[in-house]
């Protein structure tokens, strides 16, 4: 599991700093600072970010409102972001809401408000709700990675670094190359948001990434992959296995 | 003698027209009338039949010529219209037209023997006598029932007439004296008048002066029991002219001086007509002036009392109006003066809070100037251990007094309504989590126990920033109120359908009931609480009130002296499909 990169655009250093110190607490890692609309535009595109805390106003001005406006129309480009304000002006707060998802911390915040905006705000982005706030699941499926909540704070997992999945009743197993982990999240969830090219299901209880497969072997029913990994192979999903790695 | 002539023709003229005027007309208007009955198709007769009656010839002509001129009509109407025409035209003493008019008659009409006297009358007054007594004697042998109310009377005064004027006095004194046996027996004496005057005249044309001069002095005799002027003037003047023929002048002077009279008196008659039309004209004029200068006055007088009523409806609209207008002024002043109480109160109020408010921050910034002395003091002898129970003194002093100063701006910004507010759903157990993380150190240092027991899976409508205010005061409420080692729960009823229901619990020193009910009435007077050293302004209680109502929400709250209060806010459920 890798933590998760938090940009951070925010023009006073103490209350960057502040925030810093609770982000880093909680094992999140702050990939940059700006202090300004162009410097949090080169970091953004430059660097890989999951979530951007930004703050309205940067050196008097609503910039940061702007830089919102800005990534969320650049389609693949968007993030989750965090909106931090001091004002509850409402002219500022009905132009915020325009910039979906809209999520937003109100000065002065405690920690566990601000962990709770950054997990919200992923939700909302990823329009899977309630799932860190409920008590079923415990992940996010986004494009490339699982968000998943580990104690007060999200932790992240490469997608195709998954070797294969085991499902036991509401857990899923995830095995990849380096770890094992046991995550909260319901098995129709992941067949409709997994790549269905990429995983598919060898059992009623597993499902595998094809491309981590190194040898199938039919009369044992079995499907090796990378790692030395074995997993069963039913009857009732061997033909489609069998069709998709021959016509590879 | 001539004179005599003419007399006698003139009075035959009279007697001819009285006895059509009076006697001829009943057996046709019986059979007009009738016959216009059978004929209402026929409105030109009819019109035409309507004038004959009422002797207006000239409109009779035309109706009559009208119904003529149509193509297709039994002979009868036929006959009548040319008799219509013909009787007018004779009335008119048009004979030419008439004879004609009436020649078109066939024979077989049932009027005929009356054609046949009126051609015989005019034939005598053409003065074509012998014509005249072929048609008269026709008549004459007539059976009496064919008549038709012509008097055989005037049938034979008539033939007496004609032989009078062609000199056979033999026969003309023969009808003339038949047709007066007849008149005695009629007793008619305007009749006889001129009845003896013919005979008379009769005699005297041949000289018979013994006769005559009976007759004249009946036919006098009688005149003077007659009206009519023409009569007596006629009788008196026959009378001169015998009395001067007999040279009795003196008699014949006084006859003469008697027909002046009776001239003068027909005259005078004529004249007194003549005046009393004229002054029955002028009394007409005279009364329509009247009339009009009657009609200009009710006219002036319609317009006067219109332009009063008028003017009456106009100053009634105005008063109206007027008593609108005030009435909606003194209410304006009630509403005003209503606005200007509230308004002060609202300022007296506004006053209190302010006082109240600075109070209490100068208290605090006071104390905290004081523990800073202390601090300073305790750092230059480097008491290490008291620094710390100073620093966690102010640490407190600073987050009171910060509380308060935000719920004075949440206040104001409430007051002003320009505070982002957007209902939204919020877990409630996760809002309160992160609440209570900021008193987590207050708690321990009143070693309180905390208890949230909210379910994770209760969902609320609210705005957030509201709740997380709620939330504050509440807890920072329980927290200040609650003894050493107490206890704090909260926790959630989901028995209505509508609200989740959000309880508050605290082991505290509680309230009575005044304050209570105090704190829950709609007021917007702050009130002071009796726990001086503790209490606060009542802001934060006022302030959650009014958010919990902007949150459609409802306030409750149970409290025991000594036992500890419960706080209930009730809040919209999140339906479960919206």
């Amino acid at each position: 599991m890798d933590n998760v990169n938090i940009l951070i655009i925010e023009d006073t250093p103490a209350e960057s700093e502040a925030l810093i110190k609770v982000l880093k607490a909680h094992n999140y890692t702050i990939i940059g600072v700006a202090a300004n609309h162009k410097d949090a535009l080169t970091l953004f595109y430059n660097t890989k970010v999951d979530i951007v805390i930004i703050d309205i106003f940067l050196n008097g001005l609503p910039d940061g409102l702007a830089f919102a406006e800005n990534i969320s129309i650049v389609p693949n480009a968007a993030k989750p972001f965090v909106f931090l304000t001091s004002s509850t002006d409402r002219q500022i707060f009905e132009r915020a809401k325009l910039t979906n998802p809209f999520s937003y911390l109100m000065k002065p915040f405690n920690e566990l408000e601000l962990l709770y905006a950054l997990e919200l705000a992923v939700e909302k982005f990823y329009n899977q709700n309630d799932v860190f706030l409920g008590e079923e699941e415990n992940t996010i499926i986004s494009q490339d990675y699982l968000f998943i909540k580990k104690g007060k704070s999200l932790k992240k997992v490469e997608i195709s670094d998954i070797i294969y999945i085991e499902v036991e009743e509401k857990y899923c197993s995830i095995i990849t190359e380096t770890e094992k982990f046991v995550i909260l999240i319901s098995l129709t969830k992941i067949l409709e948001l997994f790549d269905s090219h990429i995983f598919c299901r060898t059992h009623r209880n597993f499902i595998v990434n094809t491309k981590k497969i190194t040898e199938i072997i039919p009369i044992d029913n079995l499907v090796l992959l990378k790692g030395d990994h074995k997993v069963i192979l039913s009857d009732k999903y061997k033909d489609s296995i069998m069709q998709r790695y021959i016509l590879k | 003698m001539k004179a005599v002539f003419r007399i006698v023709i003139f009075s035959f003229l009279c007697y001819c027209q009285l006895a059509l005027g009076q006697q001829n007309y009943s057996p046709f208007e019986k059979e007009i009338i009738a016959k216009s009955k059978n004929s209402i198709a026929n409105p030109d007769f009819t019109k035409a039949q309507y004038f004959f009656l009422q002797k207006e010839w000239d409109s009779c002509f035309v109706y009559a010529m009208r119904q003529l001129s149509v193509d297709k009509q039994s002979e009868d109407i036929k006959n009548f219209c040319h008799f219509f025409r013909g009787f007018g035209f004779k009335e008119k003493k048009l004979f030419k037209e008439s004879k004609k008019e009436f020649l078109h008659i066939t024979n077989n009409f049932q009027f005929h023997n009356h054609i046949q006297m009126f051609l015989g009358e005019i034939a005598l007054e053409e003065k074509r006598f012998t014509d005249a007594i072929n048609y008269f004697t026709e008549i004459e042998q007539l059976h009496p029932d064919k008549l038709l109310g012509i008097k055989k009377s005037s049938v034979k005064h008539n033939l007496g007439l004609c032989y009078l004027h062609l000199g056979k006095y033999d026969k003309a004194e023969h009808y003339l004296l038949e047709e007066l046996k007849l008149e005695e027996a009629q007793n008619d004496t305007s009749v006889l008048v001129g009845s003896y005057g013919d005979i008379a005249t009769l005699y005297y044309d041949q000289y018979k002066d013994n006769l005559a001069i009976p007759y004249f002095e009946k036919a006098y005799q009688l005149s003077k029991k007659v009206t009519n002027y023409q009569l007596k003037q006629n009788a008196a003047l026959n009378m001169a002219v015998v009395e001067e023929n007999r040279k009795d002048y003196a008699k014949a002077l006084t006859y003469r001086k008697e027909y002046e009279q009776w001239k003068d008196s027909l005259n005078d008659q004529n004249k007194v007509w003549e005046v009393a039309e004229l002054e029955k004209q002028f009394t007409v004029k005279q009364k329509q002036k009247e009339v009009s200068l009657l009609k200009a006055e009710n006219k002036i007088k319609i317009a006067e009392r219109n332009g009063l009523l008028y003017s009456a409806i106009v100053l009634f609209v105005l008063l109206g109006t007027a008593v609108y207008f005030y009435s909606e002024k003194t209410k304006k002043n009630k509403i005003i003066l209503a606005q200007k109480e509230a308004l002060s109160e609202l300022n007296t109020t506004k006053d209190k809070l302010f006082s109240i408010v600075s109070h209490d921050l100068r208290s605090a910034v006071n104390a905290m100037k004081i523990s800073n002395a202390k601090l300073l003091e305790n750092l230059a002898v480097k008491n290490l251990d008291e620094l710390d129970s100073l620093l966690q003194r102010n640490s407190a002093i600073a987050n009171g007094t910060y509380n308060l100063l935000d719920n004075l701006l949440h206040w104001a910004l409430l007051q002003t309504k320009q505070a982002y507010f957007e209902i939204t759903a919020i877990r409630l157990y996760h809002c309160v989590e992160q609440m209570i993380y900021n008193y987590r150190p207050l708690m321990l240092e009143k070693n309180l126990v905390f208890e949230n027991t909210i379910s994770k899976n209760d969902i609320v409508c609210a705005d957030q920033e509201s709740l997380k205010i709620i939330l504050r005061n509440f807890i920072d409420n329980a927290i200040k109120f609650s003894k050493e080692n107490g206890i704090i729960k909260m926790y959630t009823q989901n028995t209505d359908e509508k609200y989740c229901t959000l309880l508050i619990e605290d082991n505290g020193i509680g309230m009575n009931t005044a304050l209570q009910t105090a704190l829950l009435k709609e007021t917007r007077l702050l009130s002071k609480t009796d726990n001086e050293a503790i209490s606060g302004t009542g802001l934060g209680m006022q302030l959650c009130k009014s958010l919990i109502q902007k949150n459609e929400g409802k306030l409750d709250l149970k409290s025991e002296i000594g036992k500890g209060t419960k706080i209930i806010v009730s809040l919209i459920k999140k339906q479960p499909n919206g």
